[in-house]
């Protein structure tokens, strides 16, 4: 049993009793009044101060113990400090997301009577991965520690590593082939996995025995439980300075003041009202090998989201008109879509004041049940739920960023993140040894634009804001590939006044093996899965992947003549046809095919961000920099912004401003004579929707959230006045 | 109380304030004087007299015209009143084939214009492009923003807007 919880409660019965208190008083735990917080200011910052420090020292501590490139080169980890009821304090830098996944793993286990078997004891060692319990997907491995003073559990440590290799149907952590939970790799499901500070040797065993590249897990590991040990040994070495009694109400009062600063902020920095928006996603699988035929094959999905802010402050999110969850690996739970919220409030929101959970205590999701938010089946997949979960949360961003424009922070307003596709890999490594890995330069996408400037070039992604594509040598050392190429996608930022940033590619030699399965997951095939804003257009994200099998490589290396680096400009004839012998391939995402091997060549494409403002308006100065440094193309410039460019003396590109002015001018000219009335292509469209003129899977679309959404139905019947059950067919 | 000048927000509106700035601004407690400094800056930049209640896209602004409340372009024309959705209003430009696609991104993939089209609304006076859309075919247009205005003014800002004739 527990040694004994801090208060007089059993922790269980004091989980349920501090849950009566935030519903009977709207303050977390009952805490009406910032006592220690108004008695003593300077004491009670400096104590958060130092619970951050405490999170941010062990996490860079723990980094070193990783061998996972994942960890150690980008950063994929994050700790936390939680209260004995599972409420996060303070937390550290990195994979943020989790910080509320835990809170949920913790809370788990407190309901589910772990304080009697197998029990709660000093030394003991909790880990988690299953998403149902509180997890984001099966490579975000958790592991927690409780935390004792005087015999009484008086909080929690807890780390999240993700892993490069889960030990799945397909090799790599995002399970791309996962249509159910049983092929999405190993689950450790809220299990004692470690006793007076050591991992068990039974635990670790299994470990070895099932996965692909089990020194990236087992390490992370003892990486994990070294940082919660030394956020405890931190924690209790305060406890003695400052007394427990100062503790228990103090790390209460600390969320509920960082509740009550996202109110406020929310208050300082948007405009109440109903803001609304959408994105799509296309997941396309027919034919590919390996796909049980247990649903449509392909599928395009709605995302639509309705964010209220009410006049106390409080932001409500609601995802109704969505698509069921399917046999893929891309659902989420709601543990998953708590902690989107809570990554993309701790940036946007959170950036001064105390960041815990008490943000998240401020909003209010609504997932309706059925759906891929929230599915009705634990037994579904959600190895690669980040390919949902992203552009769900762009939505989020331009919604939040349109009230910061109404409010007038122009400065904070932000296009949004985007999926950034994962290459997940396994076979015969460089050495001759069995392999599995997560190739994670996705960690660097390009961001939205600014309201006020472009957008990070392949510098952002949503889930980590500490972006970093890592370094080639690094990649180099733990995968059968080597560099030939990794360049700027010219054109690849939304189009805009403000273009978002712009994506990378990369180029890679398969090289010493002859069995390299490549495997690639969350990016939309044939929809774009972002948008733009205030005129902005969406980036370019629904890349097709391009590959050579038996190349003539090594021949022209050979002759010394020239090898492709990346894939060109030229959408019809790629750089790899121009220059390379060989089998050519061009295939929609997700990539699952034969093993590559040794001379053959393969290219992958992240995604870069949306757009900001009427692309007449961007800057002929500033472009001009960008074609020289190659993030747009002249041809762009001219044909998408109406900006003429000449060249100076040495060749480099500079703005004509008249021929710009005059060129946009007709531009405008013929944008005002090619539009039409709104209404009068209401009327023409309603025509195709009363015959359902649409694809197969628009139509699948279109049926599905109407079968779940009474609003769906609503707002589609009374937009195009029509019945829209009987027009898709729906009893 | 953080505060800057009536200048210095004109310039970081027009992304004209040096980036050492923007970013110290971005680091620093936010002003909570902005809205009304922003709302005098942007009046300055419209062409006409009526009152900006509140900004809702780069050029798109609910202001008090008259006894009305409408959505109005930066030009002048009106879409409105601002609880309807502007957007039905406007002129639009809907791209659902390759080549008109091929326009926007022209050494990308496509999307499938059977699968997601791009629409575009413009203002049919100055041709303005205030807001994209990307959607299925057949997808309702969206109301972007529904904003509580007479709650913002009296409950946050604290100035009740005087009672409206017309348009709420």
């Amino acid at each position: 049993m527990l040694d004994k919880p801090a208060s007089a409660l059993r922790i269980r019965e004091r989980l349920l009793e501090s849950e009566r208190l935030m519903d009977e008083t709207g303050c977390y735990d009952g805490i009406t009044e910032l006592k220690l917080r108004n008695q003593d200011p300077l004491k009670f910052e400096t104590l958060h101060t130092k619970l951050r420090a405490y999170c941010v020292s062990a996490r860079e501590m723990a980094r070193r113990i990783s061998a996972s490139p994942g960890v150690r080169e980008v950063g994929e980890m994050v700790v936390a400090i939680y209260t004995p009821e599972g409420d996060a304090i303070a937390l550290s830098n990195g994979i943020m997301v989790h910080v509320h996944t835990m809170s949920r793993f913790i809370k788990w286990m407190i309901r589910n009577g772990y304080e009697e078997n197998p029990q709660i004891r000093d030394g003991d060692i909790f880990a988690n991965n299953d998403a149902f319990i509180g997890t984001v997907q099966v490579p975000d491995v958790m592991d927690v520690v409780p935390i004792f003073h005087s015999g009484k559990l008086v909080g929690w440590a807890g780390a999240v590593c993700h892993e490069l290799e889960a030990g799945g149907i397909t090799p790599g952590g995002d399970v791309a082939l996962a249509q159910e939970r049983f092929t999405e790799g190993l689950f450790v499901c809220a299990e004692k996995v470690g006793e007076n500070d050591e991992l068990r040797r039974d635990y670790v065993i299994r470990c070895e025995r099932n996965l692909r590249m089990p020194i990236y897990w087992v390490l992370d590991e003892k990486a994990k439980v070294a940082s919660c040990i030394d956020m405890r040994e931190s924690v209790k070495a305060l406890i003695d300075e400052i007394g427990l009694d100062y503790w228990m109400q103090v790390s209460k009062e600390f969320i509920e003041e960082g509740r009550r600063a996202q109110l406020a902020r929310t208050r300082q920095l948007t405009v109440p009202g109903i803001y609304r928006g959408h994105t799509f996603y296309g997941h396309v699988t027919k034919g590919k090998p390996g796909y049980q035929p247990l649903g449509d094959p392909d599928w395009l999905y709605n995302i639509p989201i309705e964010m209220e802010i009410t006049s106390d402050g409080k932001i409500k999110m609601d995802f109704e008109g969505t698509q069921p969850w399917g046999y893929h690996s891309m659902n989420c739970t709601p543990a998953g879509m708590d902690g989107g919220m809570f990554v993309t409030l701790t940036q946007h929101m959170n950036f001064e004041g105390l960041v815990n959970d008490g943000a998240w205590m401020a909003t209010e999701l609504k997932l309706p049940k059925g759906t891929w938010t929230n599915p009705d089946n634990e037994m579904v997949a959600t190895a690669t739920s980040w390919a949902l979960l992203l552009p769900a949360y762009g939505v989020f961003q331009r919604l939040l960023s349109r009230s910061f424009i109404a409010r007038g922070f122009v400065e904070e307003a932000f296009v949004g993140q985007v999926n950034s596709p994962m290459i997940e890999m396994g076979g015969t490594s460089q050495y001759g040894t069995p392999f599995g890995m997560a190739h994670f330069e996705c960690a660097a996408a390009g961001s939205g634009a600014l309201a006020i400037k472009d957008g990070l070039d392949t510098a952002y992604v949503g889930w980590n804001p500490e972006s970093d594509m890592g370094n080639i040598e690094i990649w180099e050392q733990n995968m059968p590939m080597l560099y030939i190429g990794r360049s700027i996608v010219p054109n690849s930022g939304g189009a805009g006044k403000y273009r978002g940033g712009c994506s990378f590619l990369s180029t890679w030699l398969v090289s010493k093996t002859d069995h390299l399965r490549l495997v690639t997951s969350e990016h939309s095939s044939r929809v774009f899965d972002n948008g733009g804003l205030c005129g902005g257009y969406p980036a370019p994200t629904c890349q097709k992947h391009r590959a050579v099998r038996e190349s003539n490589i090594f021949e022209l290396a050979e002759k010394g003549a020239p090898l492709a680096h990346h894939t060109g400009t030229n959408p019809y004839r790629s750089e790899l046809e121009v220059r390379l012998e060989g089998e050519h391939v061009t295939l929609e995402g997700p990539y699952i095919t034969a093993p590559h091997k040794t001379g053959d060549v393969f290219t992958h494409s992240y995604n870069g961000g949306g757009g900001y403002g009427d692309v007449l308006e961007r800057d002929p100065v500033k472009t001009a920099w960008d074609v020289e440094n190659g993030f747009l193309t002249k041809e762009a410039a001219e044909g998408i912004f109406g900006i003429v460019l000449d060249e100076d003396g040495e060749g480099f590109p500079v703005a004509n401003l008249d021929a710009t002015k005059r060129h946009r001018a007709e531009m405008r000219a013929k944008r005002l004579a090619r539009a039409k009335p709104v209404s009068e292509w209401i009327a023409k469209e309603r025509e195709r929707v009363k015959a359902a003129d649409f694809a197969p899977e628009v139509k699948k679309m279109y049926a599905s959230a109407i079968k779940l959404s009474p609003r769906f139905t609503r707002d589609f019947s009374a937009f195009w006045d029509v019945d829209a059950k009987s027009t898709f067919g729906v009893e | 109380m953080t505060s800057y000048s009536k200048e210095v927000i004109a310039d970081l509106v027009a992304g004209t304030l040096p980036w050492p700035q923007t970013r110290r601004i971005m680091s620093a407690y936010k002003d909570d004087d902005r809205f009304f400094k922003y709302v005098a800056v942007l009046q300055d930049r419209v062409g006409w007299k009526d009152p900006i209640l509140l900004p809702v896209g780069d050029h798109l602004f609910i202001c008090q015209s008259g006894d009305e409340r409408v959505t109005k372009c930066e030009c002048g024309h009106s879409f409105g009143d601002y609880r309807r959705n502007w957007k039905l209003e406007a002129a639009i430009i809907v791209r659902d084939s390759e080549e008109t696609l091929r326009e926007i991104y022209p050494n990308s993939d496509l999307p499938d214009p059977d699968w997601m089209e791009v629409r575009e609304f413009i203002c049919p006076e100055c041709g303005t492009l205030h807001e994209v859309e990307a959607a299925a075919p057949g997808y309702p247009i969206v109301h972007d923003f529904e904003p509580d205005l007479e709650g913002f003014y009296r409950d946050w800002l604290g100035k009740p807007l005087e009672p409206s004739n017309k348009g709420g």
